[in-house]
């Protein structure tokens, strides 16, 4: 039994997977939907390295992709993941900080920053370690642990009669997906749409979220977007991203890109692309197909051109059949 | 004797009660059972008798009918928090019929891995991991999977019971908790959240984790218990983690290791769940309260 096998009898994370084992016949893979009507806008910022010029790359793309944002509260959604400052496992505080900036330069009424994480509970020490503190200005005032907010019910996700999601989630009229450009071993890819998964909190539901293993990882991806995807922009951070075996283990990959836009499924879908990833090989791209675009077609790349930066990153052997070819 | 730092987190506590009687884990947020439990044990027989009391009222109101408990008003599910609110109803001398119902819940809670497809499937090695499937363990919810830190609390809460709780089952069920701990230890000597292997690799302990399982392991007997006590010592010199060296600092102390005196330093941080544990983790806390008789 391959490793991708495994995950889609289990529908389990590495953090549950043993604890989730479903014994039976895997799913087939889900039929590629027609999409929404029209085409989405997708950026690629090419951005060197982290001391490079952020905001003006942000404020570059966010024009190319007409997002707007005057008078909106924003919740920015950075990937924090794990106490490693050393490696590329989280967002970059840089890429927070002039997220912060430029959300505000563009009339937010409000910029916050939300995070919680799948398996530490001491998310503003990880926050400190990863020097969140130290780049973002004001950051304790502006920071919720979303996995320790104050909740309100949402009726009917996930199976649930009621589901609870954090009350800075909720009340947000803009998510920002601030995700990391990473391998996965179990979904793949984790992009701006897996970043999702820590607007889920621990308080109610633990660490990790046993409750989204059980429902599936990708049924589960695909359902947060269903949620809050209409009210979402991804930045997906792609300066350095991490290859190989994702989202923890995997080794460094210096991609030099910013990926941005308001369809996350034609976010992620660019990204895949740029890491030479058939997203349309990825499951939870295939299930949200009515939600966003994957075909490049649907797809209106504005910036750089994907093959002016693709490069591919190292797959485990288990998703060497992802390869874009 | 480190007064600044001891009275400084108590009086962060008391400042930040919320006027329902509950903790929030932070303030200005509404209460939660997690960050009132912790409070409450760390101001437990220090003169706040009255807070506590409407503490203990506000907790008492998130009971369901099924004996779990809700962790805040607002959510109205039970779960792994009906743990917490037995060790506070043992600590305060409380045996009614409430309590026996919140025990009751605990000991028909099994972790969702302990079916039989699951142990079929461990035993041709289906699943990839290294994992002993045969102990029940308790979950963060109901349905899903034990994990160490909802069953390291519950093994506290049922060491505690008393008023004629107490039964075979109950001592089934501890025995039964204390295995899994022991079984999910990782290979550097440490804990993580519960899963030590993945695909036949080993993934490393954390040191809030650590401090967690070996509060579980209170007065068990096992080889394996004084070398994770040297490991739980290097991560509480090393770790970054406020809440692990928290966790870490109860968990030595519990276990009779001598903890250097934290720096006099006043609480600076806004969070009430820490501010508590690390009051409680102080040579003059209230950390016993996390130890309960051998069954």
């Amino acid at each position: 039994m391959t490793r991708r096998k495994f995950a889609l009898l289990s529908g389990a994370a590495a953090v549950g997977a043993y604890a989730s084992i479903k014994l039976q016949k895997p799913p087939e893979a889900p039929k590629l939907g027609v999409g929404p009507a029209g085409k989405s806008a997708v950026a690629i910022i090419r951005v060197k390295s982290y001391s490079d010029d952020l905001v003006c790359g942000m404020l570059e793309g966010i024009r190319q992709c007409g997002l707007n944002i005057r008078g909106k509260r924003i919740l920015l959604k950075p990937n924090l993941v794990e106490f490693d400052p050393a490696t590329v496992i989280n967002t970059n505080a840089a890429v927070i900080a002039a997220a912060v900036e430029v959300f505000e330069r563009l009339g937010a009424a409000e910029v916050r920053i939300g995070e919680g994480p799948g398996h530490r509970r001491d998310t503003l020490d990880m926050a400190d370690d990863a020097r969140y503190r130290a780049t973002i200005p004001r950051f304790e005032s502006v920071f919720t642990d979303l996995n320790r907010d104050d909740v309100s019910p949402v009726k009917g996700f996930a199976g649930e009669r009621e589901f609870y999601f954090p009350n800075s989630v909720l009340g947000a009229d803009l998510i920002v997906s601030l995700a990391k450009m990473k391998t996965h071993h179990w979904a793949g890819a984790t992009l701006s749409m897996k970043n999702f998964f820590g607007v889920v909190p621990g308080s109610v539901y633990g660490w990790p979220k046993n409750k989204l293993h059980y429902y599936g990882i990708p049924e589960s991806i695909v359902a947060l977007n269903r949620q809050f995807g209409s009210k979402s922009f991804a930045i997906v951070d792609g300066v350095v991203g991490m290859e190989g075996n994702g989202p923890i283990q995997g080794t460094p990959k210096p991609v030099g890109v910013l990926v941005m836009g308001s369809d996350l499924v034609a976010v992620d879908s660019t990204c895949c692309r740029v890491m030479g990833i058939n997203p349309e090989k990825i499951s939870y791209l295939r299930m949200a197909s009515d939600l966003g675009h994957l075909r490049p077609e649907r797809i209106e790349q504005r910036g750089e051109t994907i093959a002016s930066v693709q490069t591919n990153f190292a797959l485990i052997d288990d998703y060497k059949d992802l390869r874009l070819v | 004797m480190g007064e600044v730092y001891l009275e400084s987190r108590l009086e962060f506590l008391r400042a930040n009660q919320n006027p329902d009687g509950g903790w929030s884990y932070f303030p200005g947020k509404g209460s939660w059972l997690e960050p009132t439990t912790y409070a409450m044990l760390a101001l437990h027989g220090r003169g706040d008798d009255p807070a506590l009391d409407r503490a203990w009222k506000l907790v008492r109101s998130w009971q369901l009918r099924d004996g779990s408990f809700r962790p805040s008003g607002e959510v109205q599910d039970g779960t792994w928090v009906t743990a917490l609110a037995v060790t506070l109803a043992s600590i305060r001398g409380v045996h009614d019929s409430s309590v026996r119902a919140a025990v009751d819940y605990l000991l028909q809670v099994v972790g969702a891995e302990h079916n039989v497809y699951t142990r079929v499937g461990s035993f041709f090695h289906l699943i990839k991991a290294n994992l002993d499937v045969s102990h029940e363990g308790w979950p963060w919810r109901a349905g899903n999977a034990s994990w160490i830190e909802p069953t390291a609390h519950t093994l506290i809460a049922l060491r505690k019971v008393g008023g004629g709780y107490r039964s075979a089952e109950v001592e089934r069920r501890v025995q039964d908790g204390e295995q899994l701990i022991l079984s999910r230890r990782c290979t550097d000597g440490g804990w993580n959240y519960g899963t030590p292997n993945m695909l036949y690799v080993d993934l490393p302990s954390f040191p809030e984790t650590t401090g967690l399982a070996l509060l579980g392991l209170d007065g068990v007997a096992n080889p394996a218990i004084g070398p994770a006590l040297d490991v739980a010592r290097q991560f509480r010199r090393e770790t970054k983690s406020s809440l692990g060296r928290a966790w870490l600092q109860i968990a030595l102390r519990c276990h009779g290791r001598e903890v250097a005196m934290p720096a006099e330093t006043a609480y600076t941080s806004h969070d009430v769940m820490l501010a508590a544990l690390e009051a409680l983790g102080h040579p003059e806390g209230n950390y016993k309260l996390f130890t309960g008789e051998r069954l």
